[in-house]
């Protein structure tokens, strides 16, 4: 059964993390990104930055609950045997420190449907705790026709 | 350093480790079945347990960028063409599309060890 467009508008609760700088670690290493800045204390604390930061990908793990918001709408029951990731982007603002607290909205921007697949365009808004944007995700998800 | 319009980077190869969409399960909380059991995997069609495509994504951000100043990327996008697998080799290409001001474009893909393109129609704006 096709995703309803009906749903389309639809928002979902604020999340909020707490960035820490053993989770930065652990992703940099499950990604293979070694730059120091994510790594190594005393670089990070000579740097600029004055602390390690995380790497712009790791909006991934602080907006991931608004993901899982959405996969697990009991609205709209999306079948997760028959998602794929389709399509990511990102425009980054602002970068993201260790203990930083970062609040993201998100929003389903659109539904469509295309060659017997329908489409989920996901739009998630980053926020730090000085309420500056940090970053915006564009997040288009296919589940696959049956 | 500076770019022009059509330069290449150097294309950077990365092989998938045996283990790494567990690995990766747990650094990002992506524990979709898919990517963790095999039997599940095989049964939904895509013969086992599959990459994370936001890992391959982090994999494609590291060959642009390398140790740049994180601050400098701005806008980055990718398409997931098709699927990336453990012990998978991956070879990640991108050329200087456009530059305007200080902003950089670089147009990029990656591809698998059979030619087969699993992330295409990907950039990023990187500031110089």
């Amino acid at each position: 059964m096709p995703v309803d467009t009906k749903f389309i508008g639809k928002e979902y609760d604020p999340v909020i993390y707490v960035i820490g700088e053993e989770k930065i670690k652990e992703y940099a290493f499950a990604v293979g990104d070694l730059n120091p800045l994510y790594i190594d204390r005393e670089f990070a604390k000579k740097s600029k930055y004055k602390t390690i930061i995380a790497p712009p990908m790791f909006v991934v793990v602080f907006a991931r609950d608004t993901i899982f918001s959405l996969f697990e709408d009991k609205e709209i029951k999306i079948n997760m045997s028959m998602l794929v990731h389709g399509e990511q982007e990102f425009t980054f603002h602002k970068i993201v420190k260790a203990n930083d607290i970062i609040k993201s909205t998100s929003k389903i921007k659109n539904i469509f449907q295309k060659n017997n697949n329908d489409f989920i365009e996901f739009e998630t808004k980053s926020y730090n705790q000085n309420n500056e944007l940090v970053v915006e995700g564009n997040w288009i998800f296919i589940i696959r026709g049956q | 350093m500076s770019y022009i319009p059509g330069q290449e980077i150097k294309p950077v190869q990365i092989e998938v480790d045996k283990y790494r969409p567990y690995y990766y399960a747990g650094a990002s909380r992506d524990f979709n079945t898919i990517h963790i059991d095999d039997e599940f995997g095989k049964s939904v069609g895509l013969g086992g347990i599959i990459l994370q495509g936001l890992c391959t994504m982090a994999f494609v951000y590291r060959a642009v960028m390398g140790d740049k100043d994180p601050e400098k990327i701005k806008s980055f996008r990718v398409r997931f063409r098709g699927i990336v697998k453990p012990l998978d080799k991956l070879t990640i290409k991108g050329k200087v599309s456009k530059i305007e001001n200080n902003l950089v474009t670089f147009d990029l893909f990656a591809e698998n060890q059979k030619n087969e393109q699993v992330v295409t129609n990907a950039f990023a704006v990187i500031e110089e």
